[in-house]
């Protein structure tokens, strides 16, 4: 076993990734979460995303320091888009919603 | 790991059962109430599940079905929540994705291969014949699980929901709970109140809570449904689809919550809708952070609160806000030995062991490294706003220290959108009985909404903003 320190569980997203993706210039959720592959397993960014918003605010704030821009330029953090199930729903459950389709 | 006849417990205790259910060929003992997942740790379990990319070794954290980490085959049903599976006897579980077994996996030399994680972009892509094999290793490895064992036409099939009412609460913690009750006292016969909650019973934090517990959440349920609230338990909402409409819906109206039981789909819509969500268990990052052994607070008091279990006789409990104080007193009470660091001025840093945490590395304000000797981690500092549904409907979402993406609301928990309110930790940080007072003078305001009620309720409005 080797030493990690793990950002997103389900994905086995590691700190190391996250901050390759931030050095890499992707400072907004929705990049970072298509870069790593971070929030997009079995909880749906419930254990890692705010963790992540809080990492990219700081990474955000260090960046413009540097470029001199004023901290209003900053982004506002948003969550990315919580697409449904939020919960892990049986295939069979959903089927039943499209009871109209199925007896065609 | 201990299972003794501590104080709190002896009221779940006594007059319970014992059956038995299978793990892995063997027995194992469960009680009458415990889910697949506290047995297993009552019995000393260590290991319940294998990480995805890096087989690392992984039990519960969260234990209320918001983190990944306890999925295992259920009777034949992969991936499943063993936190949310009620045991019963002669139930089968197993581990998954490992070989030759979860507790010694020889897939998890994964995580020594790629030590700082891995980056898909560049690995493996020249040259053009490793490409090529890789991606049948990739193609065999990944993916969790095996398929059911029970052919899908076997299973019976689900029926579909249709319902509208004056008031949805969703949620049934301390928020939910008391605002629904408020709501439908409120109301009277003129309007229907109905809840649902995903868990198998109602009480959300309260049952994580070890001096509120079950007797709270069972008080607060009967109050409920004495005011003549529609209680679902075993009912997860999952999603709100804005853009359709069910058959029960009246016309000119569209949006409904979608949610699920074991054999239903629900198609809820409402002329009121409370998101009473509550927040997830969130972790912090140090090395290892995803040992077993690592907990969170809320998964810790619900083993001692709900099913009387102890896990550990040295826990390092990180976190100071009140639950965590509450949580360090009752964990002395059970008669441990508590070390436990507020995580400002005392960082934690590593958590050292292998298949179960043996110690932690704690660091201080000047920067000096200190080993600690534990047997249990538990993160007790403040959990996350669940506001996904929020989302989904439209309304808007502010990040807050402590409380993630915060549903934004005036002082009575209306949000911008005229039909939908907050109450509870998806409105901003607060203790279970707080969020039980913010869900009962949010439930008047909606009432009051709809044309009933006393003009102002007695909680001052200023106390939530």
């Amino acid at each position: 076993m080797s030493e990690k320190c793990i950002v997103c569980p389900c994905e086995d997203v590691t700190l190391a990734d996250v901050e390759q993706a931030i050095g890499l210039g992707y400072l907004d959720i929705d990049e970072v979460k298509r870069f790593t592959g971070l929030g997009t397993g079995s909880c749906q960014g419930k254990l890692c995303m705010v963790t992540t918003c809080q990492l990219l605010q700081t990474a955000q704030s260090a960046d413009s320091q540097r470029q001199a821009r004023q901290p209003e330029a900053q982004k506002v953090p948003h969550p990315f888009t919580p697409r449904p199930p939020v919960v892990p729903v049986s295939l069979g459950v959903l089927a039943a919603g499209k009871g109209a389709d199925r007896e065609r | 790991m201990s299972n003794p006849d501590h104080p709190q417990s002896s009221a779940e205790r006594s007059g319970s059962s014992y059956f038995h259910i299978e793990f892995e060929g063997r027995s194992v003992l469960a009680r009458q109430g415990d889910t697949v997942a506290s047995a297993l740790i009552a019995a000393g379990v260590q290991v319940l599940s294998r990480s995805l990319k890096f087989h690392r070794p992984r039990s519960v954290f969260c234990l209320s079905g918001s983190c990944g980490s306890c999925l295992m085959r259920i009777d034949g049903l992969p991936n499943t929540r063993s936190c949310q599976v009620k045991a019963e006897p002669g139930l089968r579980c197993e581990r998954q994705n490992a070989w030759p077994s979860a507790d010694y996996d020889l897939l998890s030399a994964a995580d020594a291969m790629f030590p700082r994680g891995m980056d898909h972009h560049t690995m493996f892509t020249s040259p053009r014949p490793l490409n090529r094999l890789m991606q049948k290793v990739v193609h065999q490895m990944g993916g969790l699980g095996r398929l059911p064992d029970e052919d899908a036409d076997a299973v019976a099939p689900s029926s579909v929901i249709c319902k509208h009412v004056a008031v949805l609460v969703i949620g049934g913690g301390p928020a939910g709970l008391s605002a629904a009750t408020a709501a439908a006292q409120a109301l009277g016969k003129s309007g229907e109140v109905l809840l649902v909650d995903a868990q198998g019973f109602v009480g959300g934090s309260y049952l994580c809570h070890p001096e509120l517990g079950r007797d709270r959440a069972r008080s607060a349920a009967q109050q409920a449904e004495e005011a003549g609230v529609e209680l679902h338990t075993g009912t997860a909402a999952f999603g709100f689809y804005r853009e359709e409409r069910h058959d029960a819906q009246p016309s000119g109206q569209l949006g409904f919550v979608a949610a699920a039981s074991d054999h239903a789909l629900y198609k809820l819509s409402a002329d009121r809708y409370i998101y009473a969500t509550g927040a997830n268990a969130q972790n912090l990052l140090f090395i290892d952070n995803d040992r077993p052994g690592v907990m969170s607070g809320r998964a810790v008091g619900r083993l001692l609160a709900c099913h009387g279990i102890r896990v550990g006789e040295k826990p390092l409990v990180v976190g100071s806000d009140p639950f965590a104080e509450v949580l360090v007193q009752a964990l002395r009470r059970s008669g441990q030995t508590v070390i436990h660091i507020d995580g400002v001025r005392d960082r934690l840093t590593r958590a050292l062991g292998g298949s179960w945490v043996e110690g932690a590395e704690v660091c201080d304000e000047r920067g000096v490294h200190r080993t600690v000797s534990c047997d249990l981690i538990v993160i007790a500092t403040a959990p996350a706003a669940a506001s996904e549904l929020l989302v989904q409907h439209g309304a808007s979402v502010e990040l807050r220290q402590p409380g993630g993406f915060i549903g934004v609301a005036d002082s009575d928990g209306r949000t911008q959108l005229p039909s939908v309110f907050v109450c509870g930790e998806v409105s901003g940080a607060m203790t279970a009985q707080d969020a039980a007072a913010h869900g009962a003078h949010v439930g008047l305001a909606v009432a009051r909404d709809r044309g009933k009620g006393p003009a102002r309720d007695a909680v001052s409005a200023r106390a939530f903003k």
